[in-house]
């Protein structure tokens, strides 16, 4: 597959505002100014563009649900607070490319009629919005941002948040309190915000991948991009490959490509002599797969039949020298760390598996302590407030179910058995 | 350091994308911090009284954000990633190396003033693990001798 959203993204110096026109960049406006909002948005429906933010709802459906008839002020939000482990995706897409990102928040703007879009950058990503800052006053300057764009009477304002961490800003309801200058804990829903979201105001928010790809869909049709997907998917899809492999990296694949081409072919394959362990799919919130999943298409559907998430489509890959109670333990830490601390069964329940994960990892686990995991994590995640804590007991119940000898072992020997194994542990 | 005109000033002309004064939180911290190096108890008054807020809600959000800096740091800070990927690929070896050669403890500042040392949660920097923030600026695969050599050359030029 020939690339179409790495094709013009260069990490050292992104193209500028004429050398990404020369290349063919912005020439989706045109396209869009010429259709009727509700014509793009069948388009995209039928392109079955789905979110690439890790729920995979189609992007066309989210937008119809919205309503062209939706009271105004609306607003578009892109979600650019990538903060997922195992993810770097719309990293390589912001410090690459800031204009095809400005070009497809337009064209989603018009197509939702929206007057204002912000665009929603995570603190740590401050270089990369820096760069995308300038790109934005490059397009003011050029008339393609403001008012009446390319005389089409379309009237936009394109805002940069540049937020100051904390991973649970990337949870759409949390990042709307995050931009009103509220606490970022997530809201209830309903309402949901295509119907009460920024200020009360409808409110559609779609991460930055899943926008990149309207442009392209709009300039070539809905079969074009359907066609480039295998295994059934659409469209192309950024992988990330990262973990125990030898060349970790982000790769522009079909949707549907297998998890063993992923890693073996794009990623490198493993160490010599290393086996496959396991596999998170779509970043830390998912669940593990194992070396029988490999041919299955990475892909919304399939991935969900087996039991997990696609998630972001960044692949972590343990190999047989990874620990994986280790790597539980590290990635509960991080969810512990990063809950917002709103709700009583995520704020002290993801804590409590923290400290049971910590003392079986250094050999001090009771045997009872495996159902105790059990029992907590199907208390903790239906009793949550939002979808965070059930994101964090994902990987630990299928490392439990996956990797469960791994547990007993370190239970039963009463230590690590991959301590002394050089970067084994996490 | 920023004086409060100084700061109504980029309030004012960030006021267009923030109508509603309590939105500009953020940002108001963001540019008070990169005057002064942290948010001090005078900085959360100002941003409380420019932003229409209590003290105690503009405390709530500067305790929230892992960037905003309620404490002093160094000049120079380092972040170092140490969730999942960098963690399989040497991130607690470059955090307990970081320690080590920084002379204190994760969070502290170094005794000339120069250099703190944080964690932090994944980067986005998978591809490039063990990676790490110097003053915002990606840096991976990184080793401990080239750790200790950056960290030596920052500490060397203040």
């Amino acid at each position: 597959m020939e690339a179409i959203l790495t094709r013009h993204l260069d990490p050292a110096k992104p193209l500028g505002l004429e050398a990404y026109r020369a290349a063919g960049g912005y020439r989706s406006l045109a396209a869009a100014f010429d259709l009727k909002p509700e014509a793009i948005i069948r388009t995209v429906e039928a392109a079955n563009l789905r979110g690439r933010g890790g729920a995979g709802f189609s992007c066309g459906l989210k937008w119809r649900f919205r309503g062209l008839d939706a009271p105004r002020p609306r607003y578009l939000v892109c979600n650019l607070d990538e903060s997922e482990p195992g993810t770097f995706k719309d990293r390589h897409l912001l410090y690459g490319g800031p204009h095809q990102i400005l070009e497809a928040v337009i064209v989603a703007a018009y197509a939702l009629q929206v007057e204002r879009a912000i665009i929603f950058i995570r603190g740590e990503y401050a270089h990369g919005a820096a760069r995308l800052t300038l790109a934005l006053a490059e397009a003011k300057a050029a008339g393609l941002v403001g008012a009446n764009i390319d005389g089409s009477g379309f009237d936009l304002k394109i805002e940069i948040h540049l937020s100051a961490g904390r991973y649970i800003c990337g949870e759409e309801t949390a990042l709307l309190n995050a931009l009103e200058g509220r606490r970022p804990n997530p809201r209830h829903k309903p309402p949901r915000p295509s119907v009460k979201g920024l200020w009360g105001q409808p409110t559609t928010t779609n991460n930055v991948e899943t926008l990149v790809n309207v442009p392209h869909i709009l300039l070539n049709g809905a079969d074009w991009f359907c066609g480039l997907g295998v295994n059934g998917g659409c469209g192309p899809k950024l992988y990330g490959v990262s973990g125990k492999v030898h060349q970790p990296g982000l790769f522009e694949r079909p949707m549907g490509t297998t998890a063993r081409e992923l890693i073996f072919n794009h990623g490198g394959g493993l160490a010599e002599g290393r086996t496959l362990l396991g596999f998170l799919p779509g970043g830390a919130s998912t669940a593990f797969l194992l070396p029988e999943h490999l041919d299955m298409p990475m892909d919304f559907d399939p991935v969900a039949r087996a039991g997990s998430r696609l998630g972001t489509g960044g692949i972590i890959v343990l190999d047989d020298a990874s620990c994986p109670v280790a790597i539980a333990l590290n990635l509960m830490r991080f969810f512990a760390r990063e809950s917002c601390g709103f709700c009583t069964p995520c704020r002290d329940g993801l804590p409590y598996l923290e400290q049971i994960l910590a003392a079986i990892h250094a050999g001090e686990g009771r045997a009872e302590d495996l159902p105790l995991l059990e029992e907590l994590c199907d208390k903790i995640a239906p009793q949550s407030f939002c979808a965070f804590a059930p994101g964090a007991i994902m990987p630990l119940t299928s490392s439990l179910h996956c990797f469960r000898e791994h547990y007993e072992q370190h239970i039963a020997t009463g230590r690590c058995p991959f301590d002394a194994a050089n970067e084994g542990g996490a | 350091m920023i004086t409060l005109q100084e700061l109504e000033r980029h309030l004012a002309q960030l006021a267009p994308d923030h109508p509603e004064r309590r939105a500009a939180v953020v940002p108001a911290m963001q540019a008070l911090q990169a005057e002064r190096g942290h948010l001090d108890d005078a900085a959360v008054a100002e941003v409380a009284q420019l932003t229409g807020q209590s003290t105690t809600e503009v405390e709530e959000l500067a305790t929230f954000y892992s960037l905003i800096y309620r404490r002093p740091v160094g000049r120079h800070v380092l972040q170092i990633c140490d969730s999942a990927c960098c963690s399989m690929r040497g991130a607690d070896r470059l955090l307990a190396s970081a320690e080590k050669t920084s002379d204190v403890s994760m969070g502290e500042v170094t005794s000339d003033g120069t250099l703190s040392v944080l964690p932090s949660i994944c980067l986005g920097l998978c591809d490039r693990a063990p990676a790490a923030l110097i003053d915002g600026e990606a840096l991976g695969p990184l080793d401990e001798a080239a750790l200790e050599a950056l960290l030596r050359r920052l500490r060397g030029k203040g």
